[in-house]
């Protein structure tokens, strides 16, 4: 899902790099410095997860994680996910450099909405972990194919058309995400409890 | 703080020479060949890029030639006529994975040594090479380095 040098236009590649730059901020502001080791952790679990591909169609998907890093991170999903990105970009030319801001964006916040929106289920019971970890994997892939439609269609092509192929293409990624997501949240909740943020009162 | 501008001072420069980007590792690789253009595309040394759409423009952008790759990633086609000046081969994979590649205007026209090949076909190699595990863990640690950086920043202007 990472957008490459040249394919979008100049007004779209600055602003994205203003919006990410204004969300790293907040992020840096708001991590918990106490669990910048959960920060790393999670950064580098994104940084590799790029790394496993599965072949559909002329196009190929890989595993994102930006679901599990931002429902366990927040806002600081934010410089984490920055962060494998440009080491994504530097060590394996996943996406380009002057599309690092708008590549942030498309897979950050989706990340920090999941992070609103899921987290409060966790711990509930087994059941509704599984399930809120599976809609976070599953809604984060969501909300950055259609991201990355609309940083698409804000330079020139078919925003409907072009978001259906996105979607589609990544329906698989969104299963996947939602069961690897839904599996790692019920399990780090039993054996580190730790990395799951309370939120406070 | 002044530690923290040099550390993004030094990064930026670490990372500018490696700005050339392929788009999501999709690579298309072209030499000519007895009057014609032959062109691979993948996605990394395996995966094919099939059905992708591949367009040819000169220097001024003006489009010579299209065409499509076939389920092997492959597509050839002749040397447009009456061109005089660098090729750009663009390929369109989807969903925002583009690469291209550039046959210089001289390629066209002189036939080949064996040590030209042979150079080409390196090049074509480290394109396709797959991440090693060296840049993993170097990426890795880096992840780790920053965080603890940006830690150890934040206490000392806590304790100011």
């Amino acid at each position: 899902m990472h957008i490459s040098e040249g394919v979008l236009s100049g007004p779209v590649l600055a602003s994205g790099a203003v919006i990410a730059m204004a969300g790293t901020a907040i992020g840096l502001k708001k991590i918990d410095y106490d669990r910048i080791v959960h920060v790393a952790i999670l950064a580098s679990a994104f940084f590799v997860a790029s790394l496993i591909h599965v072949n559909i169609g002329p196009a190929s998907v890989h595993l994102i994680l930006n679901g599990i890093v931002g429902l366990l991170l927040g806002f600081a999903a934010i410089p984490a996910i920055l962060t494998a990105l440009l080491l994504q970009s530097i060590f394996f030319q996943y996406g380009g450099l002057t599309a690092l801001g708008v590549n942030v964006i498309v897979m950050a916040v989706p990340a920090v909405l999941v992070h609103y929106i899921f987290l409060p289920l966790l711990g509930k019971s087994s059941t509704l972990t599984f399930a809120a970890g599976f809609l976070a994997g599953l809604f984060s892939i969501l909300f950055s194919s259609l991201l990355l439609g609309l940083a698409l269609w804000f330079t020139d092509e078919n925003f409907f058309e072009t978001s259906l192929v996105i979607i589609s293409a990544h329906i698989p990624v969104m299963i996947i995400e939602g069961i690897v997501t839904g599996f790692c949240v019920t399990f780090l909740l039993k054996v580190y409890p730790e990395i799951i943020p309370v939120r406070k009162k | 703080m002044k530690i923290k501008h040099t550390l993004t001072f030094a990064l930026l420069l670490a990372i500018i020479p490696a700005s050339y980007a392929f788009a999501h590792k999709v690579i298309i690789f072209a030499w000519v060949e007895d009057g014609y253009i032959h062109t691979e595309s993948s996605f990394g040394s395996k995966r094919k890029a099939k059905n992708a759409t591949i367009t040819v423009v000169d220097e001024k952008g003006l489009i010579v030639h299209k065409g499509m790759t076939d389920p092997e990633g492959n597509y050839s086609f002749k040397i447009p006529e009456k061109v005089d000046s660098d090729l750009l081969l663009k390929l369109d994979a989807g969903t925002a994975h583009q690469a291209q590649w550039r046959i210089p205007k001289n390629e066209l026209v002189t036939v080949h040594s064996a040590k030209d090949t042979q150079a080409a076909m390196k090049e074509k190699e480290k394109l396709e090479e797959s991440p090693s595990v060296f840049k993993i863990i170097t990426g890795i640690v880096i992840i780790f380095l920053l965080a603890f950086a940006v830690k150890f920043l934040k206490r000392k202007t806590a304790k100011k």
